[in-house]
């Protein structure tokens, strides 16, 4: 078990990763906390996808170099690159919609926010 | 039929399905400063043009076939495959019907300039462009980025409503979105590091050999969790009632119509995903479905019974029929499935025409709550009716749009040796009927009780014409009720390797 846990220590990084954005999101009133908790998963997912593409030992995907049996996935990272762009895109709105509840609630933490001034 | 099926052999007809509304909407914003008149018609236009692109791809369908289409000549799995099949049809063609009946409101977006009535074309051009590359793609990773491009317009949207607070409904709606995104996400990755493959069906096949593993069926958890978020199927549907009801009217008929539906067509998909590897245990998956819907279905039309807010009332119906949707894909026989596909279909033209018509009545009187708004039934009859026609083909009296869906549903529950389902399924339908006579009560056969309603008048054509089009097309949809299911029985028999 213990032997599993240290072999896998990434996937263990990741999912610890994981939960504290998923708590950080669930506890927090604040509503910029609560963006930097999905920040805090997203990049635990993309660590995550990046890390399956590899192979211990495993030469870089590089056609000049020649490729050895093993190489590591390229596939993975262009995965990752697309999700970083939506991510971006994600958070980019997130804060527009955050700067104007502030303008119209006067406040961005969430037990504060009622009807609108 | 000669002349369109020669149309229908246009080999790139799939990727223009997606690429023209998507570009349609990049192009709009450049004619907001010159021309934005001009910029309405070609918004028409260009979903004008996807709603026939959507009808020739389904005569192909009718002649051929499912059929695919390999992204940049690439060949699957290695390549991003399209693929083709009588639930895309239906879904696309739902779509774009809705989406081209509400751009023509778009004047309703409420005390908006030209300016936001511009942007309202291209966002729902951009979400047009999305759901119709969501539902045709066959490859995972595509489906989540069509998955978010679906999706931050639908935020966009809501925000758009010039009413105060609007704003952080749309932030309520999107942090469980986004979360709810990276769950899938997530899911994929593991399916990715378990089988090296993005393709739907190839990864359906890799899966196989290793059964039901644990880490299948956590992808799996994780992958339908996250749809169900955005299906809104008890309880993952916190968010739903808010963000449709602060949103303006065409854009809550435009959540509420579709885009909770997609959330639906992605769980589909992965019954044909993890069904031949998960085998007897997605029948746990199966049941969990069938009770989170009969629990969605009592909650939800309960808690509209007792709203006094109009659109917060339908907001909460629509819980009630995604209840019934699931329901059906939770009972996998394959009258129960065609009935749930059928569900997605009319509720999607229904709803959409239901949230018009509320929209025209609230935003003319300004009154929000249905007590308010007695009498309005004679100031305006037009939008009043309807409604009306709206809410009994949602509670499904036969023989409207609302009845066929429900009906196959009860036949699977009998099929399937579940006949206390009935319960379930009639009494939800009796208390849609309920809360659907409230309002036409209180439209109809009450007397006004506050001034806003003695002096309104009848709403704008750019209102009417949509909505009374929507609910007279799921009315009509429902006498042809045998033919959809018809259409979609093949697709129901196939799903998940059965």
């Amino acid at each position: 078990m213990l032997q599993a846990l240290f072999s896998h220590i990434d996937y263990v990084a990741v999912t610890v990763l994981f939960c504290a954005g998923l708590y950080i999101m669930i506890a927090r009133g604040n509503l910029l906390k609560k963006v930097i908790g999905l920040n805090i998963m997203e990049t635990a997912v993309f660590a995550f996808i990046v890390t399956t593409g590899m192979i211990d030992g495993g030469d870089p995907p590089l056609l000049e170099q020649g490729l050895g049996p093993d190489f590591a996935s390229p596939l993975p990272h262009a995965l990752v690159l697309t999700g970083i762009v939506v991510a971006v895109s994600v958070t980019a709105v997130a804060l527009a919609l955050i700067v104007r509840v502030k303008r119209e609630h006067g406040t961005i933490e969430f037990d504060e926010l009622g009807e609108p001034r | 039929m000669r002349a369109l099926a020669a149309f229908a052999d246009w080999p790139h007809l799939l990727p223009a399905l997606f690429l023209l509304p998507l570009a349609g909407a990049a192009l709009l914003p450049a004619l907001l400063r010159t021309r934005p008149a001009v910029a309405w018609a070609s918004a028409l236009a260009v979903a004008l043009a996807t709603t026939m692109l959507a009808v020739l791809a389904l005569v192909r369908l009718l002649g051929d076939g499912d059929y695919g289409y390999a992204m940049a000549g690439w060949a699957p799995p290695l390549g991003i495959e399209l693929r083709y099949d009588r639930l895309s049809a239906i879904t696309l063609l739902t779509g774009a019907l809705v989406s081209l009946a509400l751009l023509f409101a778009r004047r309703e977006m409420t005390g908006a300039g030209r300016r936001q009535a511009v942007l309202y074309c291209s966002l729902v051009l951009i979400l047009l462009g999305g759901m119709n590359g969501f539902v045709i793609t066959a490859d995972l990773f595509n489906l989540f980025v069509f998955m978010e491009l679906l999706s931050l317009p639908a935020y966009a949207l809501v925000a758009m409503s010039p009413a105060r607070g609007a704003a952080l409904a749309a932030l309520k709606y999107l942090l469980p979105g986004a979360v709810s995104s990276l769950l899938v996400l997530f899911g994929i990755g593991v399916l990715h590091a378990l089988t090296g493959s993005l393709n739907m069906a190839d990864v359906a096949v890799r899966l196989t050999p290793g059964g039901p593993s644990p880490a299948t069926v956590l992808a799996l958890v994780l992958i339908s969790v996250g749809l169900l978020v955005k299906a809104a199927l008890f309880p993952l549907h916190f968010w739903l009632p808010d963000a449709h009801s602060a949103a303006p009217g065409p854009v809550s008929a435009l959540l509420s119509g579709l885009v909770v539906k997609m959330g639906v067509v992605g769980v589909v998909r992965m019954f044909d995903v993890f069904g031949p590897a998960l085998g007897g245990a997605m029948q746990a998956f199966e049941n969990l479905l069938l009770i989170l819907g009969v629990l969605a279905i009592l909650t939800g039309a309960l808690a509209a019974l007792v709203q006094h807010e109009l659109k917060r009332m339908l907001a909460w119906s629509t819980v009630a029929n995604i209840g019934y949707i699931f329901v059906g894909l939770g009972l996998a026989g394959s009258a129960a499935v065609s009935g749930g596909i059928a569900h997605v279909f009319y509720h999607g033209l229904t709803k959409a025409g239901l949230f018009l018509a509320a929209a025209a009545l609230v935003e003319r009187t300004g009154l929000h709550d249905i007590d308010d708004l007695r009498g309005l039934g004679h100031r305006m009859p037009l939008a009043a009716t309807a409604l009306s026609a709206g809410l009994i083909a949602v509670a499904g009296v036969p023989p409207t749009a609302g009845f066929v869906g429900k009906w196959q549903i009860a036949l699977g529950a009998l099929e399937a040796g579940r006949p206390e389902l009935l319960v379930v399924v009639l009494g939800g339908a009796l208390l849609a009927l309920a809360y659907g006579m409230r309002v036409i009560n209180a439209l109809f056969f009450r007397a006004p009780v506050s001034d806003q309603v003695v002096t309104a008048s009848e709403a704008p054509a750019s209102m009417l014409v949509p909505s009374v089009l929507l609910v007279a097309l799921a009315l009509a949809g429902g006498l042809s009720g045998a033919r959809v299911i018809e259409f979609i029985l093949p697709f129901a028999e196939s799903l998940g390797g059965r």
